[in-house]
């Protein structure tokens, strides 16, 4: 009985310090901004000054993939007030009615963004959500191992690569790139076509060294790799690091993407979440985001007050010409069962 | 005996609810279908089932058995002459040797996992090792390959075959050796016909736990193997994620549950016939 006793009251005590602490944490007065994102996809300085200067704490969770933040999302009760989706996540939550409609009339910057990458398909009158950063899918190589011009998809297949080859280990972007080698959309739903570029991948492999998304610019940076599919903002860390690593969107075109602001329907901080987001595309604001975190910034009049060093990036700042042959992927509906097991195919080696 | 029940209900309630509850859950969603965004709809279903007999992902399922039937017997080999030399060490020295197998444990298993990367990479240490002084040319391709994965598995799941062999070792009845060499039996037959049976339960306990272990990891296959020979587990995560299809996954989940099982199940069965046949030889 003594015993009881003990637990009991070292459980009560223990309970009431945790409790103690839960509420030491945020201040009663002021508002909270739950922001949820991927992991280090703000300059911190910028979001403290955001803090100070609305008087507000911002409370900063992360996601790893676009199929975490649509379950969360999805289970209720999470209670974010901006997220960041990517273009195809943002499509399936405004077909889910996930997303609350922004009132421009609180996000006036919203005119400093370049017309490149306003009403794209996903949301075709930007009425859910509003460009963060965007990039390419093209090809990055290093120029110690790989001679010649390289401007086309096909040249992953050169012989001389063989087991120097490095994929994203995604289904959509491993796939779309053979659409676009043979001329497809990259979100076709024409199962002929995707098997066309499936028997193509299927001769890619053994060149193939890994499928890595994660990783892929540590394999690039340490030679491991050649020759791969990468994002462009990562062909822009990768090129800091190793200089001997180019980047090239091929003339087929490449996948483009983007990740966005958006609102989650119930947030209790919608004012609040539109004055964030036209707080981070004032140029200066803009400016210091991304010079510190290296993405591009789709903001125009930010221009101004960039670095030389990073507006001359091309990695970063690609051209008009090269964003011209790019194309988005569109949800492809029942084809994504298509997908999956071409890519089950393709991961396993079976048939 | 009121007393002792108590003491089981935490048990049992942290098992229903952390345990059961979830696979309660999975099972039911398993025989459900869904919408082209992931969305469950509740209508029965065996689809999700018939779907695992595709020849592709039988395939899979095999290459996912060979792998984890591979771990568990190499696990094996190594583990028991380890867990036989430690049982037989003066007492400190088995001290030092049994901290020694769990110190990896205090290192993140990603981290360690991410050294091997360092290691076997073609510019890797071993290899800059080996040009060095001079005995290959140009280097080895040992990482991203089905051994890397293979050594990988091999090398996380070594202590938990060592450890049970040790109790099993360490609680055996030596007296019983002494009075086989006193009735003139060489060494291996000692060990094969008092020392192997006596340890059987250690062996089993070590093999279940290799074997669920290897078969349910999907870290060292997308890590060492460059994700270039997706597991079981792999189909499993990527159902869950970008496929959107958590009653396909579920059900493979669920077929994995009971392959784990009957794995079990089969051990057990191999160990109480040893029991059994060790009793009519005595009667």
């Amino acid at each position: 009985m003594k015993k009881m006793k003990w637990f009991a009251s070292t459980m009560l005590a223990s309970s009431m310090i945790i409790g103690l602490m839960a509420t030491a944490g945020c201040s009663p007065k002021k508002d909270t901004l739950n922001l949820y994102s991927w992991a280090d996809n703000f300059d911190e300085q910028v979001i403290k000054d955001f803090e100070k200067q609305f008087d507000v704490n911002i409370n900063y969770d992360v996601f790893a993939n676009n199929e975490d933040l649509l379950a969360k999302l999805k289970a209720g009760g999470s209670n974010y007030d901006v997220i960041q989706p990517s273009d195809y996540m943002v499509a399936t939550m405004i077909k889910q009615d996930l997303l609350e409609p922004l009132n421009k009339e609180n996000i006036p910057n919203w005119s400093n963004i370049s017309d490149r990458f306003k009403n794209q398909p996903y949301d075709p009158d930007n009425k859910y959500s509003v460009v963060y950063t965007t990039g390419v899918t093209g090809i990055a190589y290093n120029k110690k191992y790989v001679k010649g011009d390289i401007n086309s998809w096909a040249d992953l297949w050169k012989p001389e690569y063989k087991d120097k080859v490095l994929l994203l280990d995604d289904a959509r972007e491993v796939i779309g790139m053979s659409l676009k080698k043979n001329g497809f959309s990259n979100s076709t739903t024409n199962e002929d076509e995707i098997k066309k570029a499936v028997d193509d991948i299927k001769q890619l492999l053994p060149s193939v060294l890994a499928f890595d998304t994660d990783n892929i610019k540590q394999k690039m940076i340490a030679e491991e790799g050649y020759i791969g599919t990468v994002w462009s903002g990562d062909a822009a860390y990768i090129a800091a690091q190793n200089p001997d690593v180019a980047y090239v969107v091929p003339k087929e075109g490449g996948t483009i993407w983007s990740d966005n602001y958006a609102i989650p329907k119930g947030t209790k901080h919608k004012e609040l979440a539109e004055k964030f987001i036209n707080y981070m595309l004032d140029p200066q604001v803009s400016a210091k985001n991304y010079e510190s975190i290296g993405y591009s910034d789709p903001n125009d009049k930010a221009k101004e007050f960039h670095s030389q060093e990073y507006l001359a990036n091309t990695m970063i700042n690609l051209s008009d010409d090269e964003i011209a042959r790019t194309e988005w992927l569109m949800d492809v509906g029942k084809t994504l069962q298509v997908y999956d097991r071409y890519w089950t195919e393709i991961k396993s080696g079976r048939e | 005996m009121r007393k002792s029940k108590w003491l089981v209900s935490p048990v049992v309630l942290w098992l229903s609810i952390f345990l059961i509850l979830p696979m309660a859950i999975v099972v039911v969603i398993s025989f459900l279908q869904r919408d082209e965004f992931g969305n469950l709809i509740y209508q029965f279903t065996l689809d999700n089932y018939a779907r695992f007999f595709d020849s592709l992902y039988m395939g899979v399922y095999w290459d996912t058995l060979v792998l984890s039937i591979s771990t568990t017997v190499l696990c094996l080999l190594i583990s028991y002459p380890l867990a036989y030399y430690i049982a037989n060490a003066g007492a400190t020295r088995q001290k030092i040797w049994l901290l020694l197998i769990t110190v990896p444990f205090w290192i993140n298993f990603l981290i360690r996992t991410y050294a091997w990367v360092l290691l076997l990479r073609s510019q890797g240490v071993v290899n800059s090792v080996l040009m060095n002084i001079g005995i290959i040319d140009e280097p080895l391709k040992m990482l991203y390959t089905k051994g890397a994965v293979l050594l990988g598995m091999v090398y996380t799941f070594i202590p938990f075959m060592v450890l049970p062999i040790y109790v099993a070792l360490e609680q055996m009845d030596k007296k019983l050796l002494e009075a086989a060499s006193d009735l003139g039996a060489t060494r291996w037959n000692a060990f094969r016909l008092i020392t192997l049976p006596q340890t059987k339960s250690g062996i089993m306990t070590g093999s279940v736990l290799v074997f669920v272990s290897t078969a349910g990891m999907y870290v060292v296959t997308d890590i060492l193997g460059g994700a270039k020979s997706a597991m079981l587990s792999n189909i499993i995560q990527t159902q869950f994620l970008g496929a959107r299809d958590w009653p396909f996954g579920s059900a493979l989940s669920v077929i994995f549950a009971i392959t784990s099982l009957v794995m079990i199940f089969l051990f057990n069965m191999a160990l109480r016939s040893r029991h059994e046949r060790a009793k009519e030889g005595r009667a």
